[in-house]
């Protein structure tokens, strides 16, 4: 999955783009080569993006999960053929281990198929499988090996019945010699080399023995063959190599119709490739419920009970849940709301749910209608690159803006997280204003987070606000951060409303400082402060 | 005597579904012991598998006979039965299993990571009455988590000396031969390897409780630092290996030695039947 220049390393990270990649992996090789290839829909791809989304959701509801499992399962053991295809396609005679690939590959696809017998998705089999699989299969049909049988010749059949006559001679003189030479020493048995202590010699070596090695207390000895195992031998030699030009022979004949049928085998490579693709979406759409978004001509983002997922994924692993969250946007506005309220988050939401509709899959949210964006960016609170010292947090800001506003793309998707946080209040609130100003200018969809007073109405934008804690939770005991945050999430209101004015609700980051544990005296000072 | 079916009896007495024969250096009569425990097997009429922790080039097998190869390796003629071609890596190129259908020259090879070479030993003895394995002292962490039985191969070439090819097998049975730790025994259980820095403070402090490590494989001693820590600590492990047999090679280019007195000190050193594969002889 290739972002191209839908957005930069930093936007990607913050989206979760690497964490998407890997839930959307294919199995197989076909598969994996394709996904590398796989790029954005771009505007004016309105129908392609959503007609994939919607193929997608409509899979993942006719076929069951665990079908689809099956099937993956069944594309991740597949071997890739591709090479021996094309080998044979130029007449390189193929190896038995090709034929096993070939057959497994042909056989995996029939039973891809039979799996999603009845589904709306396209069967993979096609003539060349087919024929492939029936000429592999000769000798041993269904059996789990492959094997050059006698049954693909009958000529090979009888120069393997000759070796194996030769073989027997062979191995019968051989017995008898050893036998002899055993016998001859008083052993049950010699190997090919062996010792014979002196002290246990009663006279010569026995004939057709000689030594290899002398040494004062014993020989190191070996059987001399005689010419009647030699000739013997040569026979098997022979009856060896006519094997070896039947077995070769059958090899030519597998690879010239593996080579005939190599466009049709790659056809179905491909089909497969894309199978695997789409059913790597499917089961991402089935696991975490996803549904097709609707994709506009016209840059908005609207969408209800939408999740990030991999803060959901965490939130799950840590015993929590995720607040699904409600959004329509069309054009620029503030969210704003308390500490911990989950603006980031929002944020993220939109730009996940934009990358997911960029690329054709169902999103995480009951409904959504989310347009295709040139360039989705971030910036601000963890937008910043990694420029070592050489610029503060202010300057890596206003030089990620400058290049996004001097980019030319069209349809901006613009995520703010507390931009221009690192400057004097007053100063920061004329930068934020001239930013919804300036990419009002652009027609940009842009969500700007923000704790500073007056934004909205002083750019003339929405107003959208975290609703914020119910109450202040009580704080934990001291020390139990896990037991703070569960309190914390309880109190919480994560949902979003579009708020009149410019009222900004309550920060409470001093009622959440204490609710993560710092001191009395420090939380009573800082209400002090503030009253003051 | 038929040494190779007196070492599978051995084996298979202990209940061993595999063997693994290991050798104190090269040239000590590994792939003997092996090919007269495979002749045995065979001629035994039992459904055998053969396994190389390393590259074995020309290996005569039998037919019926399942082994692990890479593909490149394995012959064109005479035609095998191949089993699976798992995707699995051996330093040659992927693996494959495969069944001889005739009798022939076939190079072995194994997976190159342990885990991988576990799991296809594991393979083979489900398929197979007896699998066989030509080990390597450097990749002994295979043997960590088998069942199988072990064979100590030992031999001139190895040692200078007489004395130090018996201290050698005798220090490498003891090692494999590590007992069980003692059930509600105090001990230490070391998370990792035993090493000669942390037997040397361990002695120092006088440590009597036992010192429990994983397998006999985490311990990285030899020579005298091994028979010292085995002397001085009640060293101990969690799984124990089956060392059932050692033999001996009494021949190497630089030297030999007397071969009944060699094959004699090497079964008293060990405390194991131990056998001269070259001269058919037990201890």
């Amino acid at each position: 999955m290739k972002a191209n220049d839908l957005f930069d390393e930093r936007t990607a990270e913050l989206l979760g783009f690497e964490w998407l990649s890997e839930r959307l992996s294919p199995r197989s090789p076909y598969g994996t080569r394709i996904f590398a290839q796989l790029v954005p829909f771009r505007r004016g791809g309105e129908e392609a993006a959503q007609g994939r989304a919607q193929r997608i959701a409509a899979v993942a509801a006719e076929v069951k999960a665990d079908r689809v499992a099956a099937v993956r399962i069944e594309l991740e053991g597949l071997a890739d053929v591709l090479s021996a295809v094309a080998r044979a396609s130029i007449e390189e005679t193929l190896h038995d281990a090709d034929f096993l690939d070939l057959r497994r590959f042909c056989e995996s696809v029939e039973r891809i198929d039979e799996l999603l017998g009845g589904s709306s998705l396209p069967e993979i089999e096609n003539d060349a499988t087919s024929a492939v699989l029936t000429a592999l299969d000769v000798g041993r049909p269904g059996a789990p090996e492959f094997y050059l049988a006698d049954a693909f010749d009958t000529g090979l059949a009888a120069a393997r019945a000759t070796l194996s006559q030769a073989q027997a001679e062979l191995d019968a003189l051989r017995g008898r010699e050893t036998a002899r030479v055993a016998e001859a020493l008083g052993r049950s048995e010699v190997g090919d080399e062996f010792i014979v202590m002196r002290a246990d010699l009663r006279g010569p070596l026995p004939a057709g023995v000689r030594v290899v090695r002398e040494a004062p207390t014993y020989l190191l000895a070996a059987i001399e063959h005689g010419e009647a195992f030699l000739a013997a031998l040569g026979r098997r030699q022979q009856a060896f190599d006519a094997v070896a030009a039947s077995e070769e022979r059958v090899r030519s004949q597998l690879t010239a119709i593996v080579g005939r049928q190599a466009a049709g085998m790659n056809a179905a490579a491909v089909a497969i490739g894309k199978l695997d693709v789409t059913l790597a979406a499917v089961h991402f759409s089935q696991r975490y419920d996803c549904a097709a978004a609707n994709v506009p001509r016209e840059g908005a983002l609207r969408f209800q009970c939408a999740r990030f997922l991999p803060i959901d994924n965490e939130l799950t692993i840590a015993g929590r849940s995720f607040v699904p969250i409600d959004l329509d946007l069309a054009g620029t506005a503030v969210l704003t709301g308390p500490n911990m309220g989950g603006k980031s988050v929002s944020l993220q939401t939109c730009g996940f749910l934009a990358l997911l509709v960029a690329f054709g899959v169902p999103v995480p949210a009951a409904g959504a209608s989310i347009a295709l964006f040139d360039r989705i960016a971030w910036l601000g609170l963890g937008g910043e690159a990694h420029t070592g010292g050489l610029l503060s947090s202010f300057a890596q800001e206003l030089v990620a803006l400058k290049a996004l506003l001097s980019d030319n793309a069209e349809r901006l998707l613009v995520l703010a997280d507390e931009f221009a946080r690192t400057t004097t209040p007053h100063e920061g609130r004329a930068l934020v204003i001239a930013l919804l100003e300036r990419l009002r200018e652009r027609n940009a969809c842009a969500l700007v987070a923000t704790h500073l007073q007056g934004i909205a109405g002083a750019a003339a934008v929405r107003h959208f606000a975290v609703r914020g804690l119910r109450e202040i939770p009580r704080p934990a005991e001291v020390g139990d951060l896990s037991a703070a945050l569960r309190e914390l999430a309880e109190a919480m209101d994560y949902r979003i409303v579009e708020v009149e004015g410019d009222d900004v609700a309550r920060a409470d980051a001093i009622a959440l400082a204490e609710l993560l544990g710092m001191d009395a005296a420090f939380v009573e000072a800082a209400y002090r402060a503030l009253s003051q | 005597m038929n040494v190779g079916l007196r070492i599978l009896e051995l084996a298979r007495a202990a209940g061993a579904r595999s063997i693994f024969v290991v050798g104190t250096g090269k040239g000590v009569g590994k792939s003997t012991t092996l090919g007269v425990i495979y002749e045995a097997a065979c001629g035994a009429g039992l459904r055998t598998g053969i396994a190389s922790i390393g590259h074995k080039p020309r290996w005569r097998l039998r037919p019926q006979t399942l082994f692990a190869t890479a593909r490149a390796l394995l012959p064109a003629s005479p035609a095998c039965q191949i089993l699976c071609a798992p995707h699995v890596e051996s330093s040659a190129g992927a693996l494959l299993y495969a069944r001889t259908v005739f009798d022939g020259e076939y190079d072995l090879i194994g997976p190159s990571s342990a885990s991988a070479l576990r799991e296809s030993i594991g393979g083979l003895e489900g398929l197979c009455e007896i699998v066989l394995v030509d080990g390597a002292i450097d990749r002994i962490a295979t043997l960590a988590a088998s069942d199988g039985a072990i064979v100590v191969a030992c031999g001139a070439a190895a040692a200078t000396t007489f004395a130090e090819a018996v201290a050698g097998v005798a220090a490498l049975t003891a090692r494999l031969q590590i007992a069980p730790a003692t059930p509600g025994a105090e001990a230490i259980e070391l998370p990792g390897a035993l090493t000669a820095t942390t037997a040397a403070a361990l002695i120092a402090t006088g440590e009597e409780r036992e010192i429990v490590v994983r397998d006999a494989t985490q311990i990285v001693m030899s020579g005298t630092s091994l028979a010292q820590t085995l002397g001085r600590l009640r060293v101990r492990c969690r799984r124990p290996l089956r060392v059932v047999a050692a033999t001996v090679c009494a021949l190497a280019p630089e030297r030999f030695f007397e071969p009944a007195s060699f094959l004699r000190a090497v079964g008293e050193a060990t405390g194991l039947p131990a056998f001269d594969v070259f001269a058919g002889a037990a201890a």
